[in-house]
């Protein structure tokens, strides 16, 4: 008798298992590329997701040599999250070569992709004003961001964007992706596309398309991030779908909030003080969601070296504008800029920017949140309090 | 100027057996020689020649027995094949004016004395107006007559020159062997591995005869007398890997051990 | 434009161009001599050799002290000593010969140096951070460059006679003196500390190339070892105050800038110098009587 409702009860138990294998308790097994994904990925899936990164915390991505631990992970997923806008070189060859059957998942899908434009080197120079490009030519997809022509000196008008007396930045990061640059600037005829033409020499670094890969540097579209995460899963897991819906919401919320937070604290800045000096282009998107300018010494990145017209350039535009915030970045040779600091009087921030990695867990970076937060405060104590 | 060096001797061996790996090229040699004896060193190929003249000028520890160097003989090494980059870019004046090293060293100022005796003893070799020349564009016997030049310049004691007419014109032949003479008549010790054995008896008072063992030594007519030269073709060069281990060498039993023969010495 | 604007207005307006333009003058002083030396010894890939072999004392320095450029500066050093000793040393002693020791010991030294770096895990680009460039030398670069370059020429003018006898009959000069080796490895010292300290100032670029173009360019035009290095160091400073001009009116990266102007002067010379195949191919006109 006993014997019988125990063997029942196994029975039902056995039965119930086999039918809902997606009740039992082990987490998915999910690989994120690289660390601020990762984190993004965790914060989503909550419990229900066991997330292993490729390209961890203070790694760089762009040089990144995979070892045979991530083929393993890789070919053991449930699921992989990727950037996209070409981020992964290498780690994509990966992933084929690892023969693994889980879903790749992009995350920045759907998102307003920024162009880079990094060519334009010193041609600006020359230009006075233009206001080359009105956008309304560019018909590039969905930017209408800035535009401002390099070099206004003074008449800046095809900023709609608001007011931003750039006078020419030779940022790379294009606020305003479509060239500006070289092209004389009264045949606005030129679309964008003629941007293409500058090859991206410099872009060996990021091996990046013609696309800036750095969203996540936007806080708006690492909503977007989110959401496409919380998607992803949901496909893989539907039972915990609510969840995951419910986790990306709330982060979402935590990112807009954060967003209006700055927006606020850098409201009182003048067109001519959002302007910052850094090194790396990776922060285009940041400065397109709060109406930064960034001044950069053109090519500046992992492996092409800039120029001496690209310096002078630099330090031209320093004085012109007369900026006061320049930023290193955490792992990186600060030599450069900090000559270029030197001799224009500016001082160095005491801070690093982050930019491709978070730090690591007791740093000041050991989340996005927490890197996003870190990243703005800087530019606050350096634009604000200033 | 003939006088007794008895005393002076230059080098001393005693039983010396230099060579390579675990053969000898010059076995068992035993003798001394005086300063200013002008000896030619002949022998069949591989006889040993170049090998004493190594192991001499300090090139090469002895494997057995021992050769004594006195202080007062200072030494100049031309060896068969030199060393020299030809493409360095050099000119005569520059090889030659290394001979100077003994007496410069690496910091000393060249002085005007030095130069002249540079450009004597480029004179003194035949190589009047080379002194700019680069070494690139000497002849084989153009860059002998700058190596004697060099070893003139050395004011060396002791000279030793292993095979120094190979492949040599026989002009530049005839003025180094007068080269030769003059470092006899200075009362120098000369000592030369030679294989042209016509130039030794008309140059070269003394001999040695090898064959891995000294075969003869002493004056040149009787050294190069038929019998030893018989001898001496019959050496066979090649290493015996078959051959015995050589016991404890004993002078008495000798392995056919020479000594030079007391001469009367004749300037 | 002036000649004026063309030539020194972009030194003048800018303190990175001073800085760049004494940098690289004070290498050049340093490097184009020893890069004589390095070529008539037929070790001109040392220089690249010589930029990987560092690698694992760079790391080293880098896994103890984090990224601070001191330490693997240093570490660089010492790995690269070790490297040109090992390498000198087996050349030496064993019928290895220089071109292949060098290469053996250098990849030896390059495997430990990546493994090392991976075993850390972190996959920063430590070279990229060593090797810095012309237009960022900040005042303790300067210092390094410069005391580089006193030393070397200092140490050059003692050994000048040993340096020569040894690359011309080091037979000879074992026979008269035992400053051979010793002066080989002072030597190899000076390669090392030249290239370890122009890698982390100026780039590996440009401190390899300063060395081995303007030597190879001199060879073409002199023929005394002397008037080589002067040669040299003159070709050498021509490249620079070219390459940081063309880096300036072009927008060309500044080390390749350099060693491209150095690289047209080279090429210039092959085509011209009298003794070159080319133009003895030619066919001849005048030749004197003796």
């Amino acid at each position: 008798m006993m014997l019988r409702s125990v063997l029942a009860s196994s029975a039902l138990l056995a039965t119930t298992s086999l039918i809902s294998p997606a009740l039992a308790d082990d987490p998915l097994r999910v690989v994120a590329s690289f660390s601020i994904l990762g984190d993004m990925v965790e914060v989503v899936g909550g419990d229900a997701v066991a997330v292993t990164t490729i390209v961890g915390r203070g790694e760089d991505a762009h040089v990144y040599e995979p070892v045979p631990t991530d083929a393993a992970n890789v070919a053991e997923a449930d699921l992989i999250f990727v950037n996209g806008l070409s981020f992964e070189g290498s780690i994509e060859r990966l992933i084929e070569a690892s023969g693994t059957t889980a879903p790749v998942a992009v995350a920045s899908v759907g998102i307003n992709v920024l162009m880079t434009d990094e060519d334009d080197h010193s041609d600006h120079s020359d230009h006075d004003d233009h206001d080359d490009h009105n956008h309304d030519e560019h018909a590039h997809d969905d930017h209408d961001d800035h535009d401002h022509d390099e070099h206004a000196h003074d008449d800046h008008d095809d900023h709609d964007h608001d007011e931003h007396a750039h006078d020419d930045h030779d940022d790379d990061h294009d606020h305003d992706d479509h060239d500006h640059d070289e092209h004389a600037h009264d045949d606005d005829g030129h679309d964008d596309h003629d941007h293409d033409e500058h090859a991206h020499d410099d872009h060996h670094d990021h091996d990046h398309g013609p696309e800036d890969p750095h969203a996540w540097q936007s806080l708006d579209a690492a909503q977007i991030y989110a959401a496409n995460i919380a998607d992803a899963l949901c496909d893989l897991d539907a039972d915990s779908c609510e969840t995951f819906e419910a986790n990306a919401a709330a982060y979402g919320e935590q990112l807009e909030a954060l967003h209006q937070q700055y927006e606020a604290q850098f409201s009182d800045l003048e067109a001519s003080e959002r302007v910052f000096i850094t090194a790396h282009q990776a922060f285009g998107y940041l400065a397109r969601d709060f109406d930064f300018t960034i001044l950069s010494p053109q090519g500046l990145s992992t492996e092409s070296e800039a120029s001496a017209a690209d310096v002078a350039r630099l330090i031209d535009q320093i004085r012109e504008t007369g900026a006061q915030a320049l930023f290193v970045e955490a792992n990186a040779d600060p030599r450069l800029l900090e000559q270029i600091a030197s001799e224009t009087g500016v001082s160095v921030s005491d801070t690093p920017l982050y930019s491709d990695w978070l730090s690591d867990e007791d740093g000041p970076a050991a989340t996005y949140l927490a890197m996003m937060t870190h990243n703005l405060n800087a530019l606050v104590a350096a634009l604000v309090t200033n | 100027m003939t006088h007794s060096h008895a005393s002076n001797l230059c080098l001393t061996f005693n039983d010396l057996t230099l060579g390579y790996g675990s053969h000898p090229a010059v076995h068992g040699l035993t003798g001394d020689i005086e300063h200013g004896t002008l000896l030619a060193v002949v022998g069949p190929n591989g006889s040993g020649k170049s090998t004493l003249l190594k192991g001499i000028a300090g090139l090469l520890t002895p494997m057995g027995g021992t050769f004594v160097h006195a202080d007062a003989c200072r030494m100049a090494y031309l060896p068969q094949q030199a060393d020299i980059d030809r493409t360095f870019p050099a000119t005569v004046f520059d090889l030659v004016s290394l001979g100077l090293w003994p007496k410069r060293g690496l910091l000393g100022r060249m002085t005007r004395e030095d130069r002249e005796s540079i450009k004597t003893a480029l004179q003194a070799v035949g190589l009047n107006g080379f002194a700019n020349r680069t070494i690139d564009t000497l002849s084989g016997g153009q860059l002998q007559r700058a190596l004697f030049a060099r070893v003139l310049l050395q004011d060396a004691d002791l000279i030793l020159l292993d095979e120094p007419f190979n492949a040599i014109d026989t002009k530049t032949v005839e003025d180094l062997l007068g080269v030769i003479a003059r470092w006899h008549g200075e009362d120098r010790t000369v000592i030369a591995g030679m294989h042209d054995l016509d130039l030794v008896r008309e140059h070269f008072p003394q001999a040695l005869l090898l064959s891995r063992e000294p075969l003869a030594w002493g004056e040149t007519e009787e050294v190069l007398h038929p019998a030893n030269l018989l001898k001496a073709r019959r050496f066979n060069a090649a290493w015996d890997e078959q051959a015995e281990w050589c016991a404890d060498h004993d002078h008495a039993q000798g392995h056919g051990n020479v000594h030079p023969l007391p001469s009367d010495r004749v300037a | 434009m002036s000649a004026y604007d063309f030539l020194i207005a972009p030194f003048a307006d800018y303190a990175f161009m001073q800085r760049a333009l004494l940098g690289g003058l004070l290498i050049a002083f340093s490097a184009a001599p020893v890069g004589v030396f390095l070529m008539l010894r037929r070790m001109s890939l040392t220089g690249d050799a010589m930029a990987h072999a560092i690698l694992p004392g760079a790391a080293l320095g880098f896994l103890i002290f984090g990224l601070e450029l001191l330490p693997m500066t240093l570490g660089g050093l010492i790995a690269g000593a070790l490297v040109a000793a090992g390498a000198g040393l087996v050349a030496r002693m064993t019928v290895q010969k220089e071109d292949a020791s060098l290469a053996a010991v250098y990849l030896i030294s390059l495997a430990f140096g990546v493994m090392i770096v991976s075993l850390r895990g972190s996959s920063i680009d430590l070279m990229h951070v060593l090797f810095g460039s012309v237009l960022a030398l900040n005042t303790q670069s300067l210092i390094m460059i410069g005391s580089i370059t006193g030393m070397t020429v200092l140490t050059l003018g003692i050994i000048w006679r040993a340096l020569v006898a040894e690359c011309l009959d080091p037979g000879f000069l074992r026979s008269v003196s035992a400053l051979g080796p010793i002066v080989h490895f002072i030597f190899l010292a000076l390669v090392v500390l030249n290239l370890v300290a122009g890698f982390q100032a100026l780039g590996t670029l440009l401190s390899v190339g300063l060395m081995i173009l303007p030597a190879a360019t001199a060879r073409f035009w002199t023929r005394t070892a002397l008037s080589l290095c002067a040669l040299a160091v003159a070709l050498a400073l021509l490249s620079v105050i070219a390459g940081l001009l063309i880096s300036y009116h072009l927008a060309i990266a500044s080390g390749p800038a350099v060693i491209l102007a150095a690289g047209v002067i080279y090429l210039s010379s092959l085509l011209v110098e009298p003794r070159w195949l080319v133009l003895s191919n030619l066919p001849k006109h005048r030749h004197k009587v003796a």
